[in-house]
């Protein structure tokens, strides 16, 4: 670990907050910076003064970013774009940690009131080898498209549908699907894998059709074709240790990989020779 | 730039296409009326969609299942990072499932209503009619909207309806409807029918003969600058709300496309119709990079109030009953806390500027829950906006169980856009605009659960159907990128990328952006006068120049480059601010989300001039520096009275 | 240009279907398709884990007859009836060194695949809780066991005097040195690691799981890991302490 020299930045203070004249957080950054895919990587350290706690952790990255650019430097690249947990374009691992140490919170909604003065924080994008790191924090997610691509749909041309009434669909499944849907395809799941697997991406879009009566009729397809595609990717297997639950900002659930594993067996059984 | 003149009465410019006859019959017969293209001759022509929020999704698959070549380009790594999926409250449509009186004519008869009579009725009403069969599509491609135990779907009412037609899957509904429909554009990729480019960037509009003919892109990862030809080309590339900087538009969100294709000869029209949420997290310091909505449903239950004496610093328990102002109940009896968001938005306003906000900037009012969760209890309210709540917790650290959310407005979405016909065509033949990227439907304001069922109607329905009246109707002679419009546009492109490099200044874009952000939101915000836009826009001409002295921008163009990426879009935004303010300025009346404080009754709500401004305003660029021209669309209501809206 | 059609990095990380290569009829794609996938690795792990499982009850089941009487010949009898299979015995053991060692074959390909898909390493490694010790060393913890599988039969069915008249007495005098006994101990704490996480996580890679379920499922594991592992270490440990602790 290579550490640049460190660059001090003033942070915003906050003119708010409960106690009114709150002192902010003395933080120590080291950050992974990397110029390019493939080019080798290192981490740089800057430290920042008054962070305030009601920063987001990505704010808290502007202003960082904000003090760079002024000193000439190259500020750190980082993916984001709604910034309120939904979109699952952030994303990077602190202390070890995808998205962080708050439970079910993306980084984007991770807090500074989380950590505390003093603290060093290791910032890392996610690593997995079909994440290609892009630059510093910024990978390449495009494999869950492909994966989608692959079977992740119904297929029902625009147009001709039945009425929307004409399926009925019980509430419990509705809710089941819906728990799986919610997935933002962040990554976070294969980032804290130690096995850099995508099971829990792929459970959860395969569990979400298999629920409905929708997806019925390209189940057995859909769960080998997804497979097959995420198999291709260069993604690691399961071993069960769920750090992927553990790490999923939306709380998509283990039970979705074990779905998965039953709908491919299920699948392949019935397949035959195709 | 020069002072930007106008040009009442008609314009010749601006040929709507709206057809005529009982409106309910209008969209078949038109459709009957348009050209069609074959199927064996669909492949044969190539359209390039930009944008895959809701609108350019749908249209990219369906335009892809019909046996178009399409090519999809969009901004992020994936298309499932779009704006619309952040979209909470719920869908609206005509289904009547409930039983409670609604039906397409009611749809219609609301939101040309709630857009204050500034939207083209023959558009609105299509749009109620196709409402009905976007559900359909929707759960037909596993959209999770939420169910009764019979299993038929579930409705609420929103923002004020007073029928139950919102279909919602929890508070995500956006991100169900934008991956059902990324999932069917996803279907066309894995088939090899659809080629989807991600992480491009459009920087131009291409124009031969006058027909848009193709796109000039920036590929964000290697900074490649490619050329895209076409026959046809949709904008779907979403509103401009963050010409306020803090918004609650995604940070990636911004004006690029639509402006470049305006400065290429598409009128924009009503760019001054912005709206107000009214709930979203306040603002808590200057670093604050974005504001955080929270659902509109939260007024069904939450009660609205800041205490009757100024300045009062008591904590919200401590302050009882009688000295706390329910101002929305106490000023709109019969709507109460459910009144539009524009009447909420500047209700907030109002009691804040007068020195009754709360919180420690004083800008923000009480949403509380104190009572519903007495009548309802805890558990109740947490099924209901238990996602919610916790999304508020984490921003400002408060339990909204304990004590009551603060809100304040935030601009939302914006109305205004680049014309289009009833084609959903511009004024550049072969540009097509769909989604919140056009003027759009919803007139000077958007009922809540709108935005989607008009995103969605665009591109599942609408434009699958319309673009054929270009495709089929014009000849269109090969034009591959070798021609010298894309040279042209590729050149320019690059000098403005080469031009940033150059500059080298002190300040960096993001304070500039925030600059502006802060003079639109004083200036050009939920009130507006004639003195105040008059200086916004001189402001915004010095600060542009400013811009283009000063701006710092690290690295080179070869690789990803944020900070190139963010200057390429402010500048845009402020030359479209100038836009704005005048729009604003010249609309002397107020509607919906514009109001100016020079028209209003003495009840403080917005006073319509239908005499003289019953109409959409639609500006031609007409070179850099000069002013831009006003052309006049009249809009004529014959379903729908003109009435001045009550929600007493 | 690159777009999402064209996948950019090279995906092919794996290698073919493994041994089921051997099948070609197309009617049989299926299993060359099932085997050669992530999932159909993880299911015969799973598979040869749980009956490899079903093994060491039988076997434990056997070893307890040790406890039977001070002579050992309820033991004795046991190990003559068994030898007394002949071909069924050979059929049996065949049977388990294929499960053993297909375990270990795809043990070794996830392995691989695993390190292939996770090629750096994060500079802080902080677990959220979910993974475990024994999850997190599995491969340690299963080559350790192979080791001693190897060692055991080494000691015992290899060794001629296992078939003579007193093969609890091979057993005790074996287990008194207080070498082998560390060297069992080592093992079958190993083991109990092993499968404290293996057998849940064997279930769950079948499908078991729901979330009613599995607290149980998980309970269930890890029970019958420890009781597995108490059984099988009383034998050094009783051995230690009544069968001598001394030479033999």
């Amino acid at each position: 670990m290579s550490a640049a020299s460190p660059t001090a930045v003033q942070g915003a203070a906050s003119p708010t907050g409960a106690a009114g004249t709150k002192q902010g957080l003395k933080l120590v950054l080291k950050v992974w910076r990397q110029g390019a895919r493939g080019a080798p990587g290192q981490f740089e350290t800057h430290e920042l003064q008054n962070v305030s706690t009601d920063m987001s952790f990505l704010e808290m990255l502007d202003v960082l970013n904000e003090g760079l650019i002024r000193e000439g430097k190259d500020p750190v690249a980082f993916e984001h774009d709604c910034r309120e947990g939904i979109c699952g374009s952030c994303g990077f691992v602190i202390n070890g940690q995808a998205h962080g140490p708050q439970k079910e919170t993306t980084v984007c909604q991770l807090h500074m009131r989380s950590f505390r003065s003093g603290e060093t924080l290791v910032i890392e994008p996610f690593r997995a080898t079909a994440f290609p790191i892009l630059k510093d924090l910024v990978v390449d997610r495009s494999a869950f498209d492909r994966i989608v691509a692959a079977g992740g749909y119904v297929s029902v041309n625009t147009g001709s549908a039945p009425d929307a009434n004409a399926i009925l669909i019980p509430k419990d499944n509705a809710e089941r699907a819906f728990d799986a849907a919610a997935c933002i395809g962040c990554g976070a799941c294969v980032a804290a894998c130690p096995n850099g697997s995508a099971m829990l991406f792929v459970g959860a879009k395969v569990s979400h059709l298999a629920a409905l009566p929708q997806g019925q009729s390209e189940r057995d397809h859909r769960a080998l074709d997804m497979v097959a595609a995420m198999d291709k990717e260069g993604f690691g297997d399961c071993s069960n240790h769920l750090e992927c639950v553990a790490s999923c900002p939306k709380g998509i659930a283990g039970t979705n990989i074990a779905q998965l594993n039953r709908e491919f067996a299920k699948a392949s059984l019935r397949s035959g020779s195709r | 730039m020069v002072p930007m003149v106008q040009d009442a009465g008609r314009s010749t410019r601006l040929d709507s296409k709206e057809p005529s006859g009982p409106i309910a019959d209008r969209w078949s017969q038109h459709k009957f009326n348009l050209k069609l293209v074959a199927p064996a001759n669909r492949r044969r022509f190539q359209v390039i969609v930009v944008g895959t929020g809701l609108a350019g999704a749908s249209a990219a698959a369906t335009l892809s299942e019909l046996g178009y070549k399409v090519k999809a380009l969009c901004i992020h790594g994936s298309p499932r990072r779009a704006h619309s999926i952040a979209a909470q409250g719920g869908i609206n449509a005509a289904k009547n499932y409930q039983n409670d009186g609604d039906s397409v004519h009611r749809l219609f008869y609301d939101t040309v209503k709630g857009g204050d009579f500034r939207a083209r009725e023959s558009n609105v009403h299509r749009l109620a009619e196709i409402s009905t069969q976007i559900i359909d599509q929707c759960v037909a491609q596993g959209v999770p909207f939420a169910r009764e135990y019979g299993g038929t779907l579930a409705n609420r009412s929103f923002g004020g309806a007073q029928v139950s037609r919102t279909f919602y899957a929890r508070g995500q509904t956006g991100q169900q409807l934008l991956l059902g429909a990324y999932s069917a554009m996803m279907r066309q990729v894995g088939s090899g029918a659809l080629d989807l480019l991600p992480d491009r960037e459009m920087l131009d509009l291409v124009v031969v003969d006058g027909v848009a003919r193709g796109v000039i892109v920036r590929h964000l990862r290697t900074g490649a600058i490619e050329r895209h030809a076409a026959d046809a080309v949709l904008l779907c590339t979403g509103g401009y709300g963050n010409v306020f900087y803090l918004s609650t538009n995604a940070k990636n969100s911004n004006v690029t496309a639509s402006w470049r294709a305006h400065k290429r000869g598409a009128f924009f029209a009503n760019p001054c119709f912005t709206q107000i949420h009214p709930t979203c997290i306040p603002v808590s310091g200057s670093y604050q990079s974005k504001l955080t909505l929270m659902s509109e449903s939260l007024r069904n239950d939450g009660r609205v109030w800041v205490p009757k004496a100024k300045g009062d610093r008591r904590r919200a328990d401590q302050i009882p009953d009688e000295d706390r102002d329910y101002y929305l109940e106490r000023r709109y009896p019969s709507f109460g806390n459910l009144v539009p968001r524009d009447v909420a938005s500047r209700a907030a306003k109002e009691r804040c500027d007068a020195g009754f906000g709360v919180g420690e900037t004083g800008m923000s009012v009480f949403l509380d829950f104190r009572d519903a969760i007495q009548r309802d209890g805890e558990a109740t309210i947490r099924a209901k906006y238990g996602n919610l709540f916790q999304m508020y917790e984490r921003i400002t650290g408060e339990d909204p169980y304990k004590v009551p959310m603060r809100m304040y407005p935030a601009v939302h979405y914006t109305m205004g856009g680049l014309w289009v016909d009833y084609n959903l065509e511009s004024t550049v033949p072969g540009l097509f605009v769909l989604g919140e990227a056009n003027f759009s439907d919803h007139g000077a304001n958007r009922l809540g659960a709108s935005a989607l069922m008009q995103g969605l109607a665009d591109g599942y329905f609408v434009v699958p159907a319309t673009i054929a009246s270009h495709l089929a109707g014009r000849v269109l002679p090969k034009v591959t990128t070798d021609h010298p419009a894309f040279a042209e546009a590729e050149g320019a492109a690059r000098a403005m990328t080469q031009r940033f490099l150059d500059l080298r200044g002190t300040r960096t874009v993001d304070s500039y952006h925030r600059e502006l952000g802060l003079l639109m939101w004083d200036e050009c915000g939920m009130a507006r006068t004639r003195e105040g836009l008059a200086k916004a826009k001189a402001r915004i001409a010095e600060l542009r120049e400013a811009f283009w002295q000063d701006i710092r921008i690290p690295g080179d163009a070869e690789n990803i480059n944020q900070e190139l990426e963010k200057a390429g879009r402010v500048a845009d935004f402020l030359e479209f601010a100038e836009l704005f303010a005048e729009d604003a300025s010249v609309r002397e009346e107020s509607c919906g989300g514009h109001f100016r404080e020079e028209y209003q009754t003495p009840e403080g709500e917005a006073l319509r001039d239908d005499e003289n401004f019953c109409h959409a305003a639609a500006w031609e660029f007409q070179g850099q520096g000069k002013p831009e021209a006003r052309h006049v669309e009249p809009l004529t209501f014959e379903y729908v009275k003109l009435t001045q809206r009550s929600y007493k | 240009m690159s777009s999402v059609t064209s996948p950019n990095p090279p995906g092919a990380l794996r290698k073919g279907p493994g041994i089921a290569s051997a099948l070609r009829p197309t009617s049989m794609r299926w299993i060359l398709r099932f085997f050669g996938s992530s999932i159909g690795k993880k299911y015969v792990m799973a598979v040869t884990g749980l009956l490899l499982v079903g093994f060491l009850v039988a076997h434990l089941a056997g070893n307890l007859l040790l406890y039977a009487d001070e002579s050992g010949g309820k033991f004795k009898a046991y190990a003559e009836g068994l030898h007394d299979l002949g071909p069924l015995l050979w059929a049996a053991e065949l049977g388990l060194i294929g499960l053993f060692g297909l375990h270990v074959f795809y043990a070794l390909q996830t392995l691989r695949d695993n390190r292939a898909a996770r090629q750096s390493r994060y500079a802080v490694s902080a677990s959220r809780g979910a993974k475990t010790l024994a999850s997190a060393t599995m491969p340690i913890t299963g080559a350790i066991v192979l080791l001693f599988v190897i060692v055991h039969l080494v000691h015992f069915r290899l060794d001629d005097a296992f078939k003579g008249d007193d093969p609890a007495g091979l057993v005790k005098s074996t287990l008194a040195s207080p070498l082998a006994a560390a060297i069992y101990l080592v093992g079958v704490g190993a083991l109990t690691l092993h499968l404290s996480h293996a057998i849940q996580s064997a279930l769950q890679t079948l499908g078991a799981s729901h979330p009613n379920f599995n607290p149980v499922r998980e309970k269930l594991g890890l029970g019958l890991a420890v009781l597995l592992g108490l059984g099988f270490a009383s034998f050094p440990v009783y051995a230690l302490i009544a069968w001598g602790g001394g030479n033999s």
